[in-house]
Formats: C-alpha cells, structure tokens, sequence
C-alpha cells in the first residue's frame, strides 16, 4: 500500500530532479522511512539472527501492534484537519471493556457485543465531533475531557477490578489468530488502512480534509462543508477505537480498566512520524502505518538485545519528539526548497 | 554636510546561481519619501532583505550618512515596516507598541501607565490623534492598524523607515490616513522608502521614484515630472499596453444573468440591481461601503436579511449554504488571498482542483492522479500559470501567479455568476494585466461577472457598467464613456460626503 501511495508524488521526483542531486533529496524525504525500515530489520537480524526474524517474533508483533495502528490511524483523520483527539487511549479501553464485559456479564454473543462496541463508540466519536465544531471547544480540551469521562466510566463499570474472560467463545478469541499465517489483526489494519488511503488519496471528498487543515476559511469559501467533516473525522476516529477495543479483548481475553492510556503517545508518534515520508509535510496513511513498523521492530530488537522495560517510554517519548521536529522541519524544507526553483521558472 | 541619508552603489545578489540584483543604485535623500516600484522579481524585496541585512550582499557598497556599513554587522537607525503587519490582536495598543519599543519598568517590574504614556507619546510625536492606549488591536480598522504598525517602530527615532507595501491590505480610502501620518513624519525629518504596487497612490505622496527591473536600476525621477504611462513603461521594459479599456466591447444584450432585487445584508441596504450575459458590472465604494457583503451574500456566505437573488430567473433559495450557491453556477474569488483562497503547503493541482462540484463531477468520485494531471496542465497552459509544475506547491509561486492558480479553480465551464473581490490585488502589473485578459475572454463567452474593487483604474478598465456602493445601497450609475477613473473617484468620495 505504501509503494502505491507513491503514485502522485513519484513523478515528481523525476520531474523536479533536473538539478543534479535534488532526486536524491526527494527520494529521502519521500522513502526515508522505508529505508529506515529496513536498515532496522537488517541490523537486528544480523545482531538476533535466531530470534529476531523468526516468524513468531514477526506474527506477535504484527499482532500486538495492530491495535496501536488502529488508534494511530484513528488520531490521524482529525490530525488531517488539525484536529487533536486525546481520548483514544480511554476510548480503546472502555471498548476493551465494554466487549468483554458484555459477553461475560450481559451474556451476549460475541458478534452482537462488538456490533454494539462499535456503535457505541461511533456515538462517542460523534460526541467528540460535536464537542468540537457545534460547540467550538478546542479538540485539546474535549478530547481530553471526553477521554476523562470515558476512564470514569470504565471504572465505574468494573469497580476498578479486571473483568475474567474465561470461557470466552473461540470465535471471539480467535480474532487473535491468524488465517494462511498472517494475524488476523494485522488484515484488519490492512483493510482499514487501504480504505483510508483510497478515501484521502483518491477520493476528492477525503482529501478536503487537508484541505480545512490547510486553510479552513478558504476550504470553507470553495464549498467544502468544514462543520461536517471535521465531525465526521471524529466519528471515524471513534469507530476504529471501537473495532481496536475488540481486537485489543480478543487479544489479551480479559477487561482491564487500567489498559489504554499507554496507547496514546505511541499512536500521536506514529501519525506524526508518518508525516515526514510518503506525502511529506502531511499526516498519511502509508507513512503512518510505516511508522508503526518501524516503531515495532525497532523497539523489539532493543528488546531483544536485553533492554530495561521502561526503556519503552523513553523510546516513545523520543520518538514523539523527533517525530513532530522532522515532519516540521519536512514541511518547511519542502516550502523554502522551491524559492529557488519557482523563481528561476 | 551631505544631502543624501543614504546611497547604495552597484549592489548585487545571486541565489543559487540566479541574479537577484545585478548591480542597483538607489540615493535617499533627506527627509524625502521615495518610492520604489518595479515588477515581482524586479528585485525590490531582495534590495530591503539586504538593507535590513536579512541576506548579505554579494557586491556593493551602502553609505549612509557618507560612512560605508554593513547591515549584517551593526544596528542601523534604519526600520522596516512589511506588509504583513503581525500583532498580537488580543492585546492593547500600549502592549503592543511596548513589543517594539520596550515596556517602561519601576523598581524592575511593569509600569502600566507609563506603557500607557509611552505609547500616546509616540503618537503625538507623530502628529497624529493618538488611539486609547488600552483598546484591544483585534478592535483597529486597517489603517488604525497600519499607522500602528509605524508607531511601534518609531521609539527607536529611526533616520530612515522603509515601507514594504503597507497599503496592500489596505482599502483605498484607508489609505489617505496612512499617508496623512507619513507626510508629517517626513515633514519632521524622517527620511521613507516606500514601496507599492499601486502606482497612482505615489503622486502626491511621494517627492521622487525609482523603478528596478531584472535587479537593476532603470530611472529615478521626480514624480511631478512623471506620469503612470512613464511609470509603467520603466517597469515592463516596453511602452504600457494600457489597462486597455473595455469600452469597444459590445453592449451586453444577453439574457439576464443575475437579479438581485431589495438586498438587505448586514443591516444595510437595500441595493438592486441585473448583470446580463457576458457582462462585467463592478461594485465601487469606499470602506464600510457595504460592497463585500454584497458579494458574499449572493454566494451564501453571508446570511441576507431581505431580498431576493435570483439566476435566470430562478430565485435562489433565501437560506443556503455555500455549496449549493456553488451546484447553483455562482463562483467567488476571495480577496484576501492568504486567509481566504490559497491553500499554503498544498500543491498547485490540488489548489486549482479543490472542489470538484465546481466541475460540475461529485466528489465522491474515484480520482487518479494522472486524471487530475491532465486537467490541471491544461489549465496551467490556459491560464499561462508558471512554473508548469502540477506538483509544485502553491507557496512557491509569484502573487501573480497564485492569483491566477485560484482563478483557475473557479474558472471551470460551469460557471455562470463569477463574483471577483479585488482580483488582482497585490500581484504585479504584468499579471493585472493577463487576468484581465483571462476575464474578458471569460465573459466574451457568455460568463457574468460582479467585480468588488477598491481599485478605481481596474474598475474602469475592466468593467462595461460600475455601481457606486453607498452604505450598501445603490449610489451613482456610470457606465460607458462616463466610465472613468476619475468619475468613479469623486462619485464615491461624494457619496460618503452626501451620506455624512
């Protein structure tokens, strides 16, 4: 997905590299990632060859990070418009919860308690969107507030306590698993993420939202209904807190209150970071989900070599810095590059 | 003792092998406002960087006050006032000048009342009638902000205060205010660069002018010995191809394109009036005439009060959104290009293809980017936007050029009412010039246009029929030969006259 990402911006890299050297330039900015990527599965597997590259290794990651890449695809759809939603982390929990807790306690079949996981959040989603365009509450503040809310909640719903999932049916756990080898988790990114790159890349409809995140009063004035699609961002963004509270149950086959929060730097890092490769200078789908990649096996193979456990926040916490100064720093490059270039045309 | 503040001999600049300035001279004589005009890319923005030693020169040598300096190394008594006036908007006047100037302290901490004081102080300094210290800026009319932006770089008694175009944001009437402050500055000693894209504010303003062209110096002259055909000749290299007149074009006898009937908007009006296929009717008025609002409530993006539009005789519904003025065939270019029409850090095609309802497809459609390549070069050869990169982002491109891009994006064939707000505003003059071109044609193939304008000479060069806006009610009617700059300047200033 990511190589077809490249369709746009590939020919202009041949175009603009009539100066000797500026296609190098391009390709870094436009691949840098990948590259990345893949200088860090060369360097731990040489340095783990047993462990690092084994297809278990490769299957519990793809595993454990789908639900990171969920929430990382989630909080970049409001990003597109310069949006923040902080509620993702409480969000992925209280559905973590709520899925559980309605087969454990309310009995339900596990289709209809994520079917009902899923609305909810939808629901959610639309609060936050209403919170932030109807009643002009800064998406910092809302999010947050709703995210509180949403933490009150799950608590209240568990007393605080873990929800056992003992005799959850297979079909539920099994959502863990793997088809033909690949995790299960790992297609649904797949499938959520080529949706998303086909409506902001291919459809004129998404990519208004970088749009309003360039310009809202002039995306405003050639028609694009600012109100609607900022909502509908966060409805988005909720739905796929939702779909990742499933995964996220499935996968660890209780309702924690206490998980969640932990998701959310590592998603902002990853949509962040994801906006310095693919379509520099703008949060995208291809660089994001890159991101998570790299984030994943870089930090397995520290993991790997026998680091500390909280050597994982000073990783994120890194990341996320790094991250925002080069997609800044993409952005303004790109800008400036041209001064040159335009003027002399 | 010399007459000149300051002279600047052979001065150069490449950019990457480019030439930006390929030896320019310019004198400053004291206490004298001299205007400095020439085309985008002339070279005047490299010339005050270098001045205001943003860059550092490749050549050349700046006197001031006789003594060789260096920009780059020393502070000189020289300020800058740029067009794009950054305040911080919601605090005081005081506060704001205290950026500039420094916040007066006792015992160490704030003295409010002396920012107060020092604030009135400069005004008065200034001659001119000083605003409430503690209005907040969001509050200011555009030339109360511009004279602002003067005010806060004048504690530091500059010799000279360059002027990077103060007035392109600016209405024409607000403009008098401005120059009204600028001439008592100078009247006290201070010496101006003024640069300006609007060459008819330079006569009476200004003692004397010089044009760059291609980085170099072309012509200093007195203005009371100079003409705007003089003017413009210097800077384009050729004799002016007038803003050629649009008085030869037929008498529009299409159908009626638009009626606007009874028009009550932001508590004004009410104004009627019809624009026939294929005419260009303009809409005339000082500030606070109420002609925008016009504009912007035919288009839906603001709510009108009373009255009827209709197109074609079709009255368009009373509450609408944007989008459906636009599914309806009615266009708006806004005038305010960075706020309200260009999209910065996004690329030319995506600029020009925003909206594709404005095409008549919907936007739900699957798209390709070689689809869109092929729509945009064509309109990049049609609309001679330069570079013909797609790809290029917006921000990279000349005014002239981003104007044309946002044209291009609401030129489409589906078009049926293009309502215009300052159209060329800020591009240079061999821009105007292509637009207006692109316009004519335009409505010579049957498109009805509205043009908003603070720009007298564009109104009456460009429009068959122009409509003095008085407190958003239909003032003088001028049409044809009485279709004149100067009909169109005393009817409008009359008008506020009568109405006072």
């Amino acid at each position: 997905m990511s190589s077809s990402g490249n369709e746009a911006s590939a020919p202009t890299a041949a175009r603009t590299g009539a100066k000797a050297g500026s296609g190098v330039v391009n390709f870094a900015a436009n691949y840098g990632l990948a590259v990345i990527f893949v200088l860090v599965l060369i360097v731990f597997g040489l340095l783990r060859p047993d462990t690092y590259l084994s297809q278990s290794n490769i299957s519990n990651l793809l595993t454990s990070q789908a639900v990171t890449a969920l929430l990382a695809l989630a909080v970049m759809m409001p990003l597109t418009t310069g949006r923040f939603d902080l509620s993702v982390g409480y969000h992925v929990g209280f559905a973590q919860i709520m899925a559980i807790g309605l087969q454990v306690n309310g009995g339900l079949s596990w289709p209809a308690a994520a079917a009902i996981v899923i609305v909810l959040s939808i629901v959610i989603g639309a609060v936050n969107g209403f919170l932030v365009m109807r009643l002009r509450i800064d998406s910092f503040i809302a999010t947050m507030g709703v995210g509180s809310l949403l933490y009150g909640i799950s608590n209240w719903y568990t007393d605080g306590m873990q929800i056992a999932g003992f005799d959850l049916p297979d079909g539920y756990s099994g959502l863990a698993g793997a088809v033909a080898g690949i995790p299960i988790p790992a297609i649904v990114v797949a499938i959520v993420g080529a949706i998303l790159w086909i409506v902001l890349e291919r459809i004129p409809a998404g990519r208004g939202l970088y749009f309003i995140g360039s310009n809202p009063r002039a995306a405003e004035l050639s028609g694009v209904d600012v109100e609607r699609s900022v909502a509908a961002t966060f409805v988005v963004a909720g739905m796929l807190c939702g779909v990742a509270g499933v995964l996220l149950g499935a996968i660890l086959r209780s309702g924690t209150p206490s998980v969640g929060p932990e998701y959310l730097l590592p998603a902002f890092a990853a949509a962040l970071l994801g906006a310095t490769s693919i379509r520099p200078g703008r949060v995208n789908v291809g660089g994001t989900l890159l991101a998570i990649l790299i984030l994943a096996f870089a930090f397995s193979g520290v993991q790997q070599l026998g680091a500390a456990f909280y050597v994982e926040y000073l990783f994120n916490g890194a990341i996320l810095i790094v991250a925002v100064a080069l997609s800044v720093y993409a952005a303004a490059r790109r800008r400036k590059a041209a001064a040159g270039s335009g003027a002399g045309n | 003792m010399n007459d000149d503040i300051l002279s600047i001999r052979g001065l150069t600049k490449n950019f990457y092998g480019v030439s930006a300035l390929g030896g320019a001279d310019f004198t400053l004589r004291r206490g004298e406002i001299h205007a400095l005009i020439g085309e985008n890319g002339a070279g005047k923005s490299t010339f005050i960087k270098i001045l205001a030693g943003v860059y550092d020169k490749d050549g050349g040598e700046i006197r001031l006050d006789g003594r060789i300096v260096d920009p780059r190394a020393e502070r000189l008594p020289i300020a800058f006032v740029h067009q794009d006036n950054a305040f911080a908007e919601d605090l005081s006047v005081a506060e704001n000048v205290a950026f500039g100037v420094g916040y007066p302290r006792r015992m160490g901490l704030i003295d409010w009342a002396a920012v107060n004081r020092q604030a009135i102080d400069i005004y008065k300094a200034m001659d001119v009638e000083p605003l409430h210290p503690e209005r907040m800026v969001s509050t200011l009319s555009a030339a109360e902000k511009a004279i602002l932006s003067i005010v806060r770089k004048l504690a530091h008694t500059p010799q000279v205060l360059v002027l990077d175009e103060p007035t392109a944001a600016l209405p024409e009437a607000d403009s008098v205010q401005l120059f009204e402050a600028m001439r008592r500055l100078s009247d006290k000693g201070t010496s101006m660069i003024y640069v300006s894209h609007r060459l008819n504010e330079l006569f009476g303003l200004c003692d004397r002018v010089t044009t760059f062209r291609d980085g170099r110096h072309v012509a200093t002259e007195d203005m009371a010995e100079t003409t705007i055909d003089r003017l413009v000749e210097h800077m384009l290299g050729q004799p002016a191809r007038a803003l050629a007149a649009n008085k030869d074009m037929a008498e529009p006898t299409g159908r009626v394109a638009l009626r606007v009937d009874s028009l009550v908007v932001e508590g004004r009006g009410p104004i009627g009036f019809d624009i026939r296929e294929g005419e260009i009717l303009g809409l005339v008025g000082l500030r606070g005439g109420g002609q925008e609002a016009v504009g912007r409530a035919i288009f839906g993006a603001l709510p009108m009060e009373a009255g009827t539009i209709s197109l074609f005789g079709r009255a368009l519904p009373y509450k609408r959104t944007i989008g459906q003025s636009i599914e309806a065939g009615v266009r708006l270019l806004a005038g305010n290009r960075a706020f309200e029409s260009a999209f910065a850090g996004m690329s030319l095609s995506e600029n020009i293809l925003v909206n594709p309802r404005i095409r008549g497809e919907s936007p739900w459609r699957w798209t390709t980017p070689a689809r869109e390549r092929a729509a945009v070069r064509e309109l990049l050869d049609r609309f001679d936007i330069r570079p013909r990169r797609e790809n290029a982002l917006i921000d990279w491109l000349s005014g002239g050029n981003q104007q044309k891009a946002c044209l291009a994006r609401w030129l489409g064939d589906n078009g049926r009412l293009l309502i215009l707000e300052e159209p060329t505003a800020g591009v240079d003059i061999g821009a105007k010039l292509a637009i207006h071109d692109i316009l004519r044609k335009s409505a010579a193939a049957g498109a009805s246009m509205l043009v908003i304008s603070t720009d007298v000479e564009e109104v009456a060069a460009l429009c068959q029929r122009a409509i003095i806006v008085n407190r958003g009610r239909n003032g003088v009617e001028l049409s044809g030969a009485e279709l004149t700059v100067e009909n169109l300047i005393s009817h409008s200033s009359q008008g506020v006259r009568n109405a006072a």
